[in-house]
């Protein structure tokens, strides 16, 4: 109970930010002028179809920030998520494109290409975080540059645009179930409650939070350190693979220089949901609401005519917020 | 749980056991042996070799030489799995618990029960707590209580329902009971009777001599890292086990200088802080104030608390008759106390750097001005310190993680000396150093002391405080419980204080 306890501040966040976009601007005048000049046009944020397309926006973030979790766990960390992103976009279309006309066999070895390399990189990430003493902050710079330099020399840099006949390609960023759900937020809930079983129902969850909490208590206890440790950066790059099949789908292109950035937004979602960094706590519905928030903010921002540069600002200091009342709460 | 004795086969015997460690011999040839049901008390000073020996039971040390047997068996124990397989477990004195999870978890950590690959929370749960109540430990009945929101206390007893959780054979307990209550101490020996009945040999550290004679069937001592003999309890008494640990004659070869005790330096009156209980004491310059306590005692919380690093809620601090106020070390310098903390490598050198660099780091106001450095000025104080305190080391560039312990140490104390501290703390100054470093740190104590310094030496080797102080302070459960000019109580009274013992 005291884990669900430390998610009622998320939520009310949430709730918040809600009710600022929908509500905000009507209440906010003063001598009939508007405080925020900055803050018009916000009365379309409340809309559902504006609801469901922050939820899809924000899929792609929540999928890396789920694996993201699972690093900052066992006290690491995974920078390499946002050019694995776009490296898995980039191989898998390659692959689509000089298949030439429609056939299925291409998609296959197209998608179990990039994922391939999605995990090889997981795998090599791991690898150097458990059996060197390396720092995975350094490692997973490493790889993040290397994967870049990857998908950079795919087409010169270019973006490929995916073939038309691709129709499940593009049905997995564009495709609405009923007419109505996108299939992103499908994929990311499916992530979403395999990651919850994962992390709170099996033993290797609970390995991942004794790793986090004591090193060496966990090492004394016979936990196997390395196999654990490989494979949270296996999934979290696999992850990233899947976000990266969803990006391209959404852009009807693979873009080498695509997904720049993500890996802070993944690691902002995680630490805003309650993660700690040290390792050892956090929580898989904490990082989803965190994945909202910073969704919210984004679009939010960006609908009510936020100039872009505050919109940083904000972000940030909301970011900061979180986590010091997260750390004041937890002394 | 275990089968009935098997003819006069030992459970765990020890032959020969000897390990050194760069140089130093922490064990030599070591012989032990633990009945079935038998509770065998293993005694000796701090630095004896107690906890290196049961490193070594535990797989966490590997012998140069020596065979364990369990049933007469040679036991190739050579990690902690190994370990882990003959039934040993072992409660270390530190704990090793995952702070943020449940007392369930902790318990099962890494044997998490699950069906079909799904962990089964329910069950862990239900164990933990029928487990719990099996081992009379009613405190951990809320299992699902967080381990960091425990009591120290109830976190070792979550260390000892773990160790019980599986089959065991061999329980060493190394000083369980530092951090309990009588009450949860009763409960403690409860459990250890019940573990004895069951035939589990019970290897016993403690420096309490009270329970040991209340527990121990028979009593091992240790003495630098020599097994000096094994005996039934029932034929020793207090007295005779404190003459036994204390064993060597205390050397003369080393000699304070004469006490000419100048004015007071330094005037500690009532300091409070969580972890110092009202000390009172006066150190005048030209002295050495020995601070003799056991370990856990909470000598270095004077220290560190004298030298500004912990946080005092009360009393005062006079230095030459003016009081100061210590709130961080850089006001313990301006008020010319130095500390040598007792980790060298933690807490005093930069492992990673030169020899030079150690030793001219607290000077840079000397050899830096106006962001310019002046290596001339630099040099003559590095080779100044070299010289005078015979650091030996091929030059000031070579780095001082390869010199040997008593060099570091050498580097430590000569780093503060370019201009005398008038008032030193020294912790432990001659932990894992050798004999000859040893004998040079005296020395350097000495001319110190000639020369009107004040000191404050800590040390858990009783013929070192014997010797080279001119009072001693004998400090237990945070406080100084007397202050007598060394040599006027026996080394055996004073063990006998510091250990609560009665005679």
């Amino acid at each position: 109970m005291r884990t669900f306890r430390q998610l009622i501040p998320l939520l009310l966040a949430v709730l918040a930010l809600q009710l600022i976009f929908r509500f905000g601007l009507p209440y906010v005048w003063w001598d009939g002028q508007a405080i925020f000049h900055w803050w018009p046009g916000i009365s379309g944020f409340w809309e559902q179809g504006n609801q469901i397309d922050i939820v899809q926006q924000i899929s792609i973030n929540a999928i890396l920030a789920f694996g993201m979790t699972l690093t900052i766990l066992i006290g690491g960390i995974d920078l390499s998520v946002g050019a694995v992103l776009a490296l898995v976009g980039t191989i898998t279309v390659s692959i689509l494109a000089g298949g030439g006309a429609y056939n299925s066999g291409a998609l296959a070895i197209g998608l179990l290409a990039g994922l391939g390399a999605a995990v090889a990189l997981g795998l090599f990430n791991g690898l150097c975080a458990a059996k060197t003493k390396m720092p995975a902050f350094i490692i997973t710079l490493a790889t993040m540059l290397i994967a870049r330099g990857a998908a950079l020399r795919f087409n010169e840099g270019r973006p490929m645009h995916v073939p038309d006949q691709e129709t499940f390609f593009l049905q997995l960023g564009n495709g609405r179930l009923g007419g109505v759900i996108p299939v992103p937020v499908i994929i990311m809930l499916v992530i979403f409650l395999l990651a919850v079983l994962l992390l709170h129902r099996t033993r290797f969850g609970q390995h991942l939070y004794a790793i986090g909490g004591n090193r060496e208590a966990a090492r004394f206890t016979g936990i196997p350190l390395v196999r654990v440790e490989v494979l949270v950066y296996m999934i979290c790059a696999l992850l990233a693979g899947v976000a990266g099949l969803i990006n391209t789908s959404q852009l009807y292109s693979a873009e080498p220089a695509s997904g720049v950035g993500f890996e802070l937004n993944a690691i902002a979602a995680a630490v805003v949901g309650g993660t700690s960094f040290t390792g050892g706590k956090g929580m898989m519905v904490g990082t989803l609401i965190g994945a909202v928030i910073i969704g919210i903010l984004d679009k939010g921002l960006n609908q009510a005519g936020v100039h872009f540069s505050l919109q940083y600002v904000v972000k940030g200091l909301v970011i900061l917020g979180a986590v010091y009342v997260d750390v004041r709460r937890r002394k | 749980m275990v089968g009935p004795p098997t003819g006069d086969v030992p459970l765990l015997a020890l032959e020969g056991v000897t390990k050194r460690f760069a140089g130093v011999t922490a064990l030599d040839q070591v012989g032990f042996e633990l009945r079935r049901g038998e509770v065998h008390a293993l005694l000796g000073e701090n630095g004896a070799g107690k906890s290196t020996l049961i490193k070594v039971l535990g797989g966490i040390h590997i012998p140069e030489a020596g065979t364990i047997r369990i049933d007469g068996r040679i036991a190739g124990i050579r990690g902690v799995a190994d370990a882990d397989r003959c039934g040993i477990r072992i409660i270390h004195q530190e704990l090793s618990l995952a702070p943020n999870l449940t007392v369930a978890e902790n318990i099962y950590m890494g044997r998490e029960p699950r069906r079909l690959g799904w962990l089964q929370r329910g069950r862990m749960r239900h164990e933990a707590r029928e487990l719990v109540a099996r081992l009379g430990l009613h405190e951990l009945c809320r299992v699902d209580a967080v381990v960091s929101d425990l009591t120290v206390a109830h976190q070792q007893l979550v260390e000892i329902a773990r160790a019980l959780s599986c089959q065991v054979r061999v329980l060493v307990l190394d000083e369980p009971t530092s951090s309990l209550s009588e009450a949860e101490t009763e409960a403690l020996f409860v459990t250890i009777d019940r573990l004895r009945q069951q035939g589990v040999g019970i290897i016993y550290i403690s420096h309490r001599l009270e329970e040991i004679i209340r527990l121990a069937d028979r009593i091992t001592v240790l003495r630098d890292g020599r097994s000096i003999g094994t005996q039934p309890t029932s034929m020793v008494n207090q007295q005779e086990l404190i003459h036994w640990m204390v064993g060597r004659d205390i050397k003369d070869h080393f000699h304070r200088p004469p006490h000419k005790p100048g004015k007071v330096a330094l005037s500690v009156r009532g300091l409070h802080s969580p972890t110092v209980a009202g000390v009172s004491f006066d150190l005048h310059y030209g002295e050495v104030l020995g601070l003799a306590g056991l370990v856990g005692s909470g000598r270095t919380e004077l220290a560190r608390a004298l030298f500004g690093i912990d946080r005092v809620r009360g009393g005062q601090v006079l230095v030459d008759g003016r009081p100061v106020v210590l709130k961080n070390p850089r006001d313990a310098l301006a008020a010319g106390i130095v500390m040598v903390s007792e980790d060298r490598k933690k807490e005093g050198l930069y492992l990673g750097q030169t020899v030079g660099f150690n030793l001219a780091l607290p000077w840079l106001r000397e050899w830096i001005r106006w962001g310019w450095p002046r290596p001339a000025r630099r040099d003559r104080i590095v080779q100044r310190a070299i010289s005078e305190f015979g650091i030996k080391t091929s030059s000031a560039d070579q780095c001082v993680a390869d010199l040997s312990g008593g060099n570091q140490q050498k580097v430590i104390v000569g780093r503060w000396m370019e201009h005398r501290p008038r008032i030193l703390i020294l912790d432990e100054p001659t932990r894992g150093v050798d004999v000859g470093a040893r004998e040079e740190m005296f020395l350097i104590i000495n001319r110190l002391v000639e020369e009107g310094t004040a000191i404050l030496m800590i040390s858990s080797d009783l013929s070192e405080v014997l010797n080279m102080s001119h009072r001693v302070a004998l400090y237990r459960d945070n406080h100084i419980l007397q202050i007598a000019p060394a040599g006027q109580d026996s080394p055996e009274q004073i063990m006998a204080v510091l250990t609560g013992a009665r005679m």
